[in-house]
């Protein structure tokens, strides 16, 4: 009875099991043990930047990588991407490998080790970037952040047997062929593409002056925002030109303090820009000068003068370039006297040197800010803490906030305020600013912080979604009135500047073997399958004979 | 690595269980169905087998004291004793005579675990670009669980018989507990010894050889004496 049921119910499991098995046999798949992701190096790399300016190309012009690794020393032909630290590559080398290689990957040092770097370090960077930025590659150009996995996966390529042809026998060759690891690196990054909506904003205020606001002089304090470096996507140009904002923005605050007190209301209009497109031959302050000459309220030329902060962080004396020495008696000449009157004073004593250099229309780009405003007649100059605007920290991928001198950078701007004050007030002597109202290094910090914690490249800030550009607005409007923000768009046909996408990529290192290593494989396959194969169709004489054993060890017994 | 890989992985793991299949004479039977129902107890144990696991072991959320972690591990061994009730079921549900019920059993039962356990790891790792060995390692041990899973079948039914010669039967007790409980001890010997992978997978082989030479003799000692062919 009981064994009826049993087999009723045997029926019954019989009839349901199938369907059964369509949930169970997934969740089996589910559960057991698979860890598909353990198996490939992953991590993030930026490729160099690429862009038009005035319809000439530049940077790197391909993205998609899918190639053989290889180290600086064993790379051969254009099916090997290569895989280096910074510190190894030289000018002569990445010529070669632009010409010759597959792709690259730059190994740049970690955030942390930059600060760390030697001068001779810094210097050979700054080299590498000069050269890499002169000439466009075609082939496909990343960089990212040193970090062990990445020095382990070098290590690795950098072990691997030079080329075949350098071995002793063909036995020996192909030996190493069929034991040699390989890497297979793959960014699988889109092609590069156009990117269509690009908005430059520059953001504007004003304080305006004791009296009737048309009749009054007016000094323009200009800085750009945006920074520039072969890494689009890891651009912190904390000196160049995080430097130049947070001076502006704390001349600003002091200014504003000034100008809200009806004893110290000065008889001059202050003008504060953060200009965008900086470093695409200024296109910002291109833009906004426009709007001034064709608006209403045009900038007089007789009683404006500009004044461009740009690379302001540095250490050493301050430079005024100009594109025309100042009159005996302008604004100008007046302004320097009253920065090298106010650096005297500071401790250690500094000092502002002019320098003189024409504008070189036959360049791609203007040299410096001012320029943009000297070619439309108005008094102009730019101060910056580096003598040549073509100083590679305006261009550097390792223009971080930890290698910038706060310190300095603070000095710079008691030195800038201080003699701007002086200028507005046109006193000879004296103090403006001191304990109670003075620049205040936590607030220019402050902005390094902010601005340098994020990649400011041209190309990402000019994003209309980008944080940056309502932040800094925000920041002038509480010290300055009428802040509005005019956005440069480039022309839709001939356009001044073209920016391309991707920025950056995953790097998926996979470690493979070669394709006859398989082959070998297939044969020792082979050769262990035939003896199972034999071992089994050759189970009964196995079976006899431990029988005969079991049955000789009966008869001892 | 690749497709062609991929192949290679495959050719190890499951011709072997054909060629066990087809020179055991499993196919003339026609003992396929035979091999799938042993196959579908196999599910059904693994599934027991993980609600009991579920219910009572849940994860641990941090790695525990190491004697606490040797009792776990060692009461979810004794979890795997349901495998031995699903093969008696096996043995016990399929008709079949003699030498070709254990071979069924144990190719129905480690086909399904190759199916299930080897197939997606394989499809998913070795299809991939990138080359490791394990995926060979696992292949080979595959092939070690065939062998383990025919002696496993051949002592649960050895030890359902009564007709077994009562000296043996401590033997066959023994060597059936070995055998549920020599993951845990090959994995403690081995994290202990810290030896590498190919070492472990040849200790795995040669233990499991050992097992089923031993478990042969006493194999063809019952079925000489029962006069089976």
């Amino acid at each position: 009875m009981l064994l009826g049921n049993a087999d009723e119910i045997l029926d019954v499991l019989k009839a349901f099991v199938p369907y059964y098995l369509l949930f169970a046999l997934p969740l089996m798949i589910i559960i057991s043990p698979v860890n598909p992701v353990a198996a490939a190096q992953e991590f993030p790399a930026f490729r160099m930047q690429q862009y038009d300016l005035h319809g000439v190309p530049h940077g790197c012009r391909s993205s998609v990588v899918s190639l053989d690794g290889r180290g600086l020393n064993n790379w051969s032909t254009s099916r090997h991407c290569i895989i280096t630290r910074i510190e190894d590559l030289t000018a002569d080398l990445y010529r070669d490998i632009r010409t010759r290689a597959g792709a690259l990957i730059v190994v740049l040092p970690s955030r942390s080790d930059i600060a760390k770097l030697s001068d001779t370090a810094k210097q050979h960077i700054y080299n590498i970037e000069s050269t890499m930025m002169q000439q466009d590659s075609q082939i496909p150009v990343y960089f990212t952040s040193w970090t062990p996995e990445i020095q382990s996966i070098l290590d690795n390529m950098n072990d691997m047997a030079p080329a075949p042809s350098k071995m002793g026998t063909a036995a020996e060759a192909m030996f190493s062929q069929i034991s040699a690891n390989g890497y297979q690196i793959v960014l699988s990054a889109g092609h590069p593409q156009v990117r269509t909506e690009v908005n430059m904003g520059t953001i504007y205020g004003k304080l305006v002056g004791n009296g009737h606001e048309d009749k009054l002089p007016t000094v323009v304090l200009v800085a750009h925002y945006d920074s520039f470096s072969l890494m689009t996507g890891q651009t912190f140009g904390a000196n160049s030109n995080a430097a130049g904002v947070a001076m502006l923005l704390e001349i600003a605050r002091l200014m504003s303090s000034l100008y809200a007190d009806s004893r110290t209301h000065p008889r001059y209009n202050l003008v504060f820009v953060l200009s965008a497109g900086g470093k695409v031959n200024y296109q910002g302050s291109k833009k906004w000068l426009e709007d001034q000459v064709d608006g209403e309220n045009a900038l007089p030329q007789d009683s404006t003068y500009v004044l461009c902060l740009d690379t302001v962080a540095g250490s050493g004396p301050l430079y005024y370039h100009v594109s025309k020495p100042p009159k005996e008696g302008s604004v100008g000449d007046r302004l320097i006297r009253s920065l090298n009157v106010v650096a005297e004073q500071e401790e250690p004593p500094s000092n502002v040197q002019l320098n003189h250099k024409k504008i070189n229309l036959a360049e791609e780009t203007l040299a410096w800010e001012h320029e943009r405003f000297s070619m439309k007649r108005l008094p102009a100059a730019t101060l910056s803490s580096v003598k040549s605007h073509k100083d590679p920290i305006r261009y550097s991928m390792i223009d971080v906030k930890e290698q910038l001198d706060i310190s300095a950078l603070a000095r710079n701007t008691r030195i800038v305020a201080e003699a701007l004050a002086k200028h507005i007030f046109a006193l000879n002597a004296g103090k403006v600013f001191n304990n109670q109202l003075g620049v205040e290094e936590n607030s220019i910090e402050m902005w390094i912080d902010y601005l340098s914690s994020m990649s400011r490249s041209t190309h990402l800030l000019s994003h209309k979604a980008h944080q940056v550009v309502p932040a800094l607005k925000d920041a002038l409007s509480k010290y300055a009135k009428n802040v509005k923000v005019t956005y440069m768009v480039p022309d839709k046909r001939d356009p001044e500047v073209t920016f391309y996408d991707p920025i950056s990529s995953i790097v998926n290192v996979y470690s493979v073997k070669p394709a006859i290593f398989d082959l070998i494989l297939t044969f020792a396959i082979i050769a262990y399958l035939l003896i199972v194969y034999l071992v089994l169709q050759n189970f009964s004489t196995i079976y006899h004979v431990s029988a005969t054993v079991v049955g000789a060890r009966k008869k001892y017994d | 690595m690749t497709l062609y890989h991929f192949g290679n992985c495959v050719a190890l793991v499951y011709v072997p269980y054909y060629l066990t299949y087809k020179f055991s004479g499993l196919g003339e039977y026609g003992a396929f169905w035979k091999c799938f129902q042993a196959g579908l107890i196999y599910v059904f144990t693994q599934l027991a087998k993980m609600l009991i696991l579920a219910t009572f072991f849940p994860t641990s959320d941090g790695p525990g004291l190491g004697g606490f972690d040797y009792l776990t591990e060692f009461l979810k061994a004794t979890v795997d004793l349901l495998d031995l009730a699903g093969m008696y079921l096996v043995l016990s549900g399929i008709p079949g005579k003699g030498h070709a019920k254990i071979v069924t059993a144990g190719v129905g039962w480690g086909g399904a675990e190759l199916l299930l356990t080897r197939g997606l790891l394989l499809w998913v790792g070795a299809r991939g670009a990138e080359f490791h060995w394990k995926y060979i390692q696992k292949c080979l041990e595959s092939n070690i669980n065939l062998v383990q899973h025919v002696t496993t079948a051949a002592l649960v039914w050895m030890w359902t018989r009564h007709d077994l010669k009562k000296s043996l039967v401590p033997i066959v007790t023994f060597l059936l507990i070995a055998m549920t409980y020599k993951p845990l001890v090959m994995e403690g010997v081995l994290e202990v010894m810290a030896i590498s992978a190919w070492s472990a997978l040849a200790t795995k082989a040669l233990v499991t050889v050992v097992f089923g030479i031993i478990t042969l003799q006493m194999y063809v000692v019952l079925a000489e004496s029962i006069g089976m062919f």
